[in-house]
C-alpha cells in the first residue's frame, strides 16, 4: 500500500489508535463522543458495545471520516487521519442498511472501489471473482440488489469494502436488519472472514450476543465514554462497573454494606463473603444467575421461596423471593433432561460462593 | 358478469372526466382540422378537406400548382430548438439548485421548496412582462451595465430567440427543479457515504451514483420543460418579437388574427403527433434499458 511508509509514521502497531477524540452535536450541547482513546491491535476483532446513542457509531463515523472531531486525533497503522476526507482514508465501510448501490449489479457494486483507484481491468475482473466466492454469491454477479435477499446484498456489502483490501474493516451494525438465523450464520461467516484475510475489524454493535461471539475485545461505550475495554470473559466476569455489569448478560445486582474485608451484609440481613475486597463502603454485589447455586432450606445459603420457574430447554430460570423482597434469579443447566424439581411456593436457599461475587461500588 | 358492471361501475367517473375533458375536446379539434375554411374566418361544418394538413408542407402559387413552402417547417424546427434549449438550461441551473436544496437540513428544505413555487403565485404573462423592463434597451440591465462602463451601447437583446429563450428558462425552470429535487431527497445519503468509502471523490461519486439515481427526476423534469415549452407561446410573443415565433404563437394566430381554424387545428394535431413520437421513443429507449439483465 506504501502509506505506512508515509511521513509522520508513529512507533505504534496498533491499527486504530483513536486518541481523546471528543465529537459534539448541535452546538456543543450533545456530547456523542467524550474524550475517547482507544488502542485497537493490529488483526484484531475489536467491538464497541453500547445501548444506542452511546457513541459507538459517532466513533466509528470519526475513524471513517464521515464525521469530523472537534479535538482529537485519529491514526490507523500510524498513519494520521486528521482532516483527510473518507476517500483519502485506507479504512472501508460496511454500513448498517447495506447502502448497496441499486442501479449496479453485484460485480458493478463490488467493482466500484477498484475503479475508483484506476485498478487495470483484468486486475478488477480477478479481484470481482475473488470476493463473489469468498462471500459465496457466486452465480449471482449480475443480479441487481433488488434481486437479492438482505443476507445476500449484507454480502455484497461486505465483498464491496474487502475488494480494496482495506487494513481496517469498518462494520456499523452490519448484521441488525438480518434475522435470527441468518444472523448467527453472519456472525461465524464474519469470524472466520476476518481469521483468513488477517485485517483488522472494528465492529459496531448493541447485541452483547453478538459482541461475545464475535470478538477478541470488547469495548463498552455509555454517553460518549468508554467504559471497559477487554476480551469477552474479562466483560462478563469482571465488570468494572454497574452499568457493564448490568448490560452485559443477566446479572443480580445487590446492594449491601461492607462489614468485613470480603464481608458484606445485604439489605435483609443475610451475609455474603466475596473473593475480592473492592473499594468502599456501600457497595452493589452483582452475581451472576449461573454462577449461584440452590441448596435445601435448611442447608447453607441465603433463605427464599420460589416465585417462578420458568423453563427455557437448555435452562431453567428460577426467579426467587429472598428474605425482606429481595429477588434473585438462578440459571440451571437441565443436565437431567426437563425434570423440573421444584414448583413456585417452594422453600429453598441459594449458596452463592464468594468467587461468583463481583464487588462493585456505588 | 356482476364484477365487470361493478368495475365499469367504479371506473365509470374517471372514464366520463376523460371522456368530457379529453377525448371529446381533442375530437372536436381532429373534426375542425379536416374541415374548409369558411368565407368569414368560421368553418363549413358539411364540408372536409385535407387542406389545412396540406397548407402545413405546401402552397398554393397563382397558377393553383403546390409548391413547397418550409415557412411552418421552419417554425416548427426554431420551436423545437428552443424548447431543447431550455430544456438544457433548466437542466444546468435546476440540478445544482435541486443538489444542493436536498441537501439542506430538513427544517429548510420546505422553506426552499416554497421559495421555487412563489412564482406560480404571479400570473405567467406579469412575469414575462417584467422581463421586458429588465431586458429592453434603457432597462433595468442595461442600463447597469452601461453604468458600470461594461457596455458601450444598447445591448438589443429584447426581441430576439435569446430573449425568448431566458424567458422560457425562466418560465419553466421550477418544473425543472421540483421533480429533481423529488427524487434527489429520497437518495438515501447512505449511497452517498459508501462511494466516498470505496474512494469515490465528490465529482466521481456524482457522475456514478447521485446522477444515475436522479436519472427518473431529471427525465420528469424534461418532459415537463420541453413538451409545454414547444408550445409556449407568452414568452416568444412578448420577449421574442416577430422574428422568433413559436409553434405555440402559430397556432394561437390561427384561432386569432388569421382566423383560420382548421389550419391552427391541424397544427396542434402535428405538435400532439410529434410529443407523442418524442415520449414514444423515450418509452422505448427506457424499455429496452428495462430489459437488460
Amino acid at each position: 500500500m506504501g502509506q505506512a511508509s508515509a511521513v509522520g509514521v508513529s512507533a505504534t502497531d496498533h491499527a486504530v489508535d483513536c486518541r481523546a477524540l471528543t465529537k459534539t452535536f448541535e452546538g456543543g450541547t450533545v456530547r456523542a463522543v467524550d474524550e475517547v482513546s482507544l488502542a485497537i491491535r493490529s488483526n484484531e476483532f475489536f467491538t464497541l458495545l453500547g445501548p444506542s446513542g452511546c457513541g459507538k457509531t459517532t466513533m466509528l463515523r470519526l475513524v471513517a471520516g464521515f464525521e469530523t472531531q472537534d479535538t482529537g486525533s485519529v491514526f490507523v497503522h500510524g498513519q494520521k487521519l486528521d482532516g483527510l476526507p473518507p476517500y483519502r482514508r485506507p479504512v472501508n465501510t460496511v454500513f448498517q442498511s447495506y447502502a448497496v448501490f441499486p442501479h449496479l449489479t453485484v460485480a458493478e457494486n463490488i467493482a466500484f472501489g477498484l475503479e475508483m483507484r484506476r485498478r487495470p481491468r483484468a486486475e478488477i475482473a480477478t479481484k470481482v471473482a475473488e470476493m463473489t466466492a469468498l462471500v459465496k454469491l457466486t452465480g449471482l454477479e449480475a443480479r441487481k440488489p433488488n434481486q437479492l435477499s438482505g443476507g445476500q446484498q449484507q454480502r455484497v456489502a461486505l465483498a464491496r469494502a474487502l475488494a480494496n483490501e482495506p487494513r481496517v474493516l469498518l462494520l456499523d451494525e452490519p448484521l441488525a436488519a438480518l434475522d435470527l438465523k441468518l444472523r448467527t450464520e453472519m456472525q461465524l461467516e464474519l469470524k472466520r472472514l476476518q481469521a483468513e484475510l488477517g485485517i483488522t475489524f472494528v465492529f459496531v454493535t448493541h447485541d452483547q450476543h453478538e459482541a461475545m461471539t464475535m470478538s477478541d475485545r470488547i469495548a463498552v461505550m455509555r454517553a460518549g465514554k468508554v467504559l471497559q475495554v477487554g476480551t469477552p470473559a474479562e466483560i462478563y466476569d469482571r465488570p468494572a462497573s454497574l452499568f457493564v455489569a448490568d448490560f452485559i448478560g443477566e446479572t443480580n445486582l445487590l446492594p449491601a454494606t461492607r462489614i468485613g474485608a470480603r464481608r458484606f451484609r445485604l439489605a435483609n440481613g443475610a451475609e455474603l463473603e466475596a473473593a475480592e475486597e473492592g473499594t468502599g463502603e456501600r457497595v452493589t454485589l452483582a452475581v451472576r444467575p449461573e454462577r449461584a447455586a440452590l441448596v435445601a432450606p435448611d442447608g447453607e445459603g441465603i433463605p427464599g421461596t420460589v416465585e417462578q420457574v420458568v423453563y427455557v430447554g437448555a435452562d431453567t430460570t428460577y426467579h426467587l423471593r429472598l428474605a425482606a423482597g429481595l429477588r434473585f434469579r438462578l440459571r440451571e443447566q437441565n443436565r437431567e433432561g426437563s425434570v423440573v424439581r421444584l414448583a413456585s411456593g417452594d422453600a429453598i436457599a441459594v449458596a452463592v460462593p464468594p468467587a461468583a461475587v463481583r464487588v462493585l461500588a456505588e | 358478469m356482476r364484477d365487470q358492471l361493478r368495475r365499469w361501475g367504479l371506473l365509470s367517473p374517471a372514464l366520463a372526466i376523460l371522456g368530457l375533458f379529453v377525448v371529446a375536446p381533442l375530437g372536436f379539434m381532429a373534426f375542425v382540422s379536416t374541415l374548409d375554411r369558411g368565407p368569414q374566418g368560421t368553418v363549413v361544418w358539411d364540408r372536409h378537406s385535407l387542406d389545412a394538413y396540406v397548407q402545413f408542407l405546401f402552397e398554393r402559387d397563382l397558377m393553383g400548382r403546390l409548391t413547397i413552402n418550409t415557412d411552418y417547417l421552419r417554425i416548427f424546427s426554431r420551436s423545437i430548438l428552443l424548447a431543447g434549449l431550455t430544456t438544457v438550461l433548466t437542466l444546468l441551473i435546476g440540478f445544482p439548485t435541486a443538489l444542493w436544496m436536498a441537501f439542506q437540513p430538513l427544517s429548510r428544505r420546505g422553506f426552499l421548496v416554497f421559495i421555487v413555487t412563489v412564482p406560480f403565485w404571479t400570473n405567467l404573462l406579469v412575469r414575462n412582462f417584467a422581463w421586458i423592463l429588465l431586458l429592453r434597451d434603457g432597462g433595468v440591465i442595461d442600463s447597469t451595465l452601461r453604468g458600470l462602463g461594461l457596455t458601450s451601447g444598447p445591448m438589443e437583446v429584447l426581441y430576439t430567440p435569446f430573449a425568448t429563450s431566458i424567458g422560457l428558462t425562466y418560465s419553466f425552470l421550477p418544473f425543472m427543479i421540483l421533480p429533481i429535487y423529488v427524487s434527489l431527497e429520497k437518495l438515501d445519503r447512505r449511497l452517498i457515504e459508501a462511494a466516498f468509502d470505496l474512494g469515490a471523490d465528490r465529482w466521481r461519486a456524482l457522475r456514478r451514483i447521485i446522477l444515475p439515481l436522479a436519472t427518473p427526476g431529471i427525465v420528469a423534469g424534461a418532459i415537463l420543460v420541453f413538451v409545454p415549452g414547444l408550445g409556449a407561446f407568452i414568452s416568444p410573443e412578448l420577449l421574442g418579437g416577430a422574428k422568433s415565433m413559436m409553434i405555440g404563437n402559430l397556432i394561437q394566430e390561427q384561432f386569432g388574427q388569421s382566423r383560420n381554424w382548421p389550419f391552427g387545428a391541424a397544427l396542434a394535431f402535428v405538435l400532439l403527433a410529434l410529443v407523442l413520437l418524442a415520449l414514444w421513443l423515450h418509452s422505448l429507449r427506457f424499455r429496452r434499458e428495462r430489459a437488460q439483465p
